[in-house]
């Protein structure tokens, strides 16, 4: 979810199979403990597109007692948020969420997500959950590692390098801000992006040494751009991060819930 | 008595509201104090673990404003670790058992057992417990505490295990939310192990696994223990002081233990 970018989450809806005519889409923003910004950013950027738009707390109470498993399963594509990855999964796991996520992707349910959010899908990742950055198993539906914020958090990528050059991670993807990769099944289908510049490799263990491959993304919403309007910044959502992260560090307004005993 | 390390003979002490204290109630400090007291130290070093909220930033803020003029507060966000700049950045263990009082906040006790696990925080707080840190809490920081409690948060309400210190089960809320007393009396008699309910404002504080006192900032605050009878089950109105008046000095005089 880049601010003013919207190229990559229009990208996502529309994977969302052709018979849903409004396809529903379900934003999980465990990864951020549930915050008002970013469920905020979710629904700017979606409440006025062709879709359903919802959002699942595991923090706040709802007035909605629908089981998990109905609320999952019932959409076309589930949007999963960055944060903490090692929250995420921990989260996930205590709410039994993890498993029904692996049918959701079994029934053909468009599972996509942003930094935590698209490292949980494969079997490792890097997170910083813990401050600094370290290799972190995910859920393994897709084989291989995969390190986002390559240009944005330069310090993940020597990590991961380390990780996959040790055995800790298998080989995978390390990819830009702005990087989208879409996988069918379990292959590689499409590298995109929505800014020009940004790239993605793909690195291998062969015989002890690592072999990087250099992957070019197709330009998102190209048409756009040769037409006049001008590229958006190469930088935004790190500047959104770093936004986000002084709001949370500020001291921000009451948001007035109570917090329920559940 | 700054250092818990250097008492180790002090007893484990929980206390765990129904509801109340900073988090709720605007203007009674009393369960607050209450436990404050229970420190007995000067400047007590309070800790708060907000996981349940989902480290939410306007609680923190809350927290400071009561707590940090009388102690020394602090925070531990496990949500942003990364930014090294927010709470505590030291390391985890050796931070919370340097304090005198763990105070963990409400929300959704599954989403913060299951971060608590991840950070390994279940083993650092059963660790607390034993040295005589005082763990308490409103709501999810009341269950968390107990061997079972009942979450009904999406879907049917299931069974939900906590740390297991105290080896009861625990309800929160009790008066203010209806479906929930029928709904824990249904899971007692249906094998739940019995346990203690406390309303809004009610504070069960436990010694070692003994209920010691129970105490309230609210003159019809009550709190039960329920015990299964048959296929139905007793609910046992237990004694609760109100705070305010002509408080005692819990140290000194305890009314008899219930559990």
């Amino acid at each position: 979810m880049e601010p003013s970018n919207p190229l990559l989450d229009d990208f996502v809806l529309s994977l969302a199979p052709s018979s849903a005519r409004e396809p529903r889409i379900l934003f999980l923003p465990t990864a951020s403990g549930d915050t008002t910004t970013q469920i905020g950013a979710f629904h700017a950027r979606f409440s006025d597109r062709v879709c359903v738009a919802e959002h699942l707390s595991l923090f706040r109470l709802s007035e909605s007692r629908r089981p998990l498993q109905e609320i999952v399963l019932s959409q076309d594509i589930l949007y999963v948020g960055g944060g903490s990855m090692r929250n995420l999964l921990a989260i996930w796991r205590a709410h039994d969420l993890d498993r029904l996520l692996i049918c959701a992707w079994r029934a053909g349910i468009v599972l996509a997500g942003i930094s935590a959010g698209a490292m949980c899908w494969f079997e490792g990742g890097i997170t910083r959950s813990s401050g600094v950055p370290e290799p972190l198993p995910g859920l393994g539906l897709l084989s291989g590692s995969l390190t986002v914020h390559a240009d944005g958090e330069p310090e993940r990528l020597p990590v991961w390098l380390a990780a996959v050059r040790d055995g800790v991670l298998p080989g995978g993807w390390s990819v830009d801000d702005g990087v989208g990769l879409l996988f069918g099944g379990t292959d590689l289908r499409r590298v995109v992006s929505s800014r020009p510049g940004a790239g993605a490799q793909r690195v291998d263990l062969l015989a002890g040494e690592l072999v990087r491959r250099r992957l070019q993304p197709e330009l998102l919403g190209a048409t756009d751009h040769a037409s006049g309007v001008p590229p958006p910044s190469q930088d935004e959502d790190v500047q959104e991060l770093r936004r986000v992260q002084r709001m949370r560090r500020g001291i921000s307004g009451e948001r007035g819930e109570r917090f329920g005993g559940l | 008595m700054r250092n818990p390390r250097r008492n180790p003979r002090r007893t484990p002490q929980i206390v765990a509201l129904g509801g109340g204290g900073f988090s709720m109630e605007k203007d009674s400090s009393l369960l607050d104090d209450y436990i404050l007291s229970l420190t007995c130290s000067a400047r007590p070093r309070v800790c708060f673990l907000p996981t349940a909220s989902g480290d939410a930033d306007h609680y923190v803020v809350r927290f400071y404003r009561r707590f940090s003029a009388l102690c020394d507060a602090s925070h531990v966000s496990l949500f942003r670790r990364d930014q090294g700049v927010d709470g505590v950045e030291d390391d985890l263990a050796t931070h919370l058992l340097s304090q005198d009082l763990v105070y963990v906040g409400g929300g959704n006790v599954v989403s913060m057992l299951g971060a608590w696990r991840a950070h390994g925080l279940d083993s650092v707080l059963r660790r607390a417990w034993r040295r005589g840190i005082v763990l308490c809490g409103p709501s999810a920081g009341s269950l968390c505490w107990f061997a079972e409690s009942l979450s009904a948060f999406h879907g049917a309400p299931r069974r939900v295990r906590g740390l297991g210190l105290l080896p009861y089960s625990n309800c929160v809320h009790y008066d203010a939310e209806p479906e929930r007393r029928a709904e824990y009396h249904r899971f007692v008699a249906a094998g739940m192990r019995p346990g203690f309910a406390a309303e809004d404002g009610v504070a069960l504080h436990f010694r070692g696994t003994l209920l010691e006192r129970s105490v309230s900032s609210r003159s019809d605050g009550r709190a039960y223990r329920v015990e299964p009878a048959g296929d139905s089950v007793v609910e046992v109105p237990l004694e609760v002081d109100q705070l305010g008046f002509a408080q005692r000095t819990p140290e000194l005089e305890a009314v008899g233990a219930v559990a």
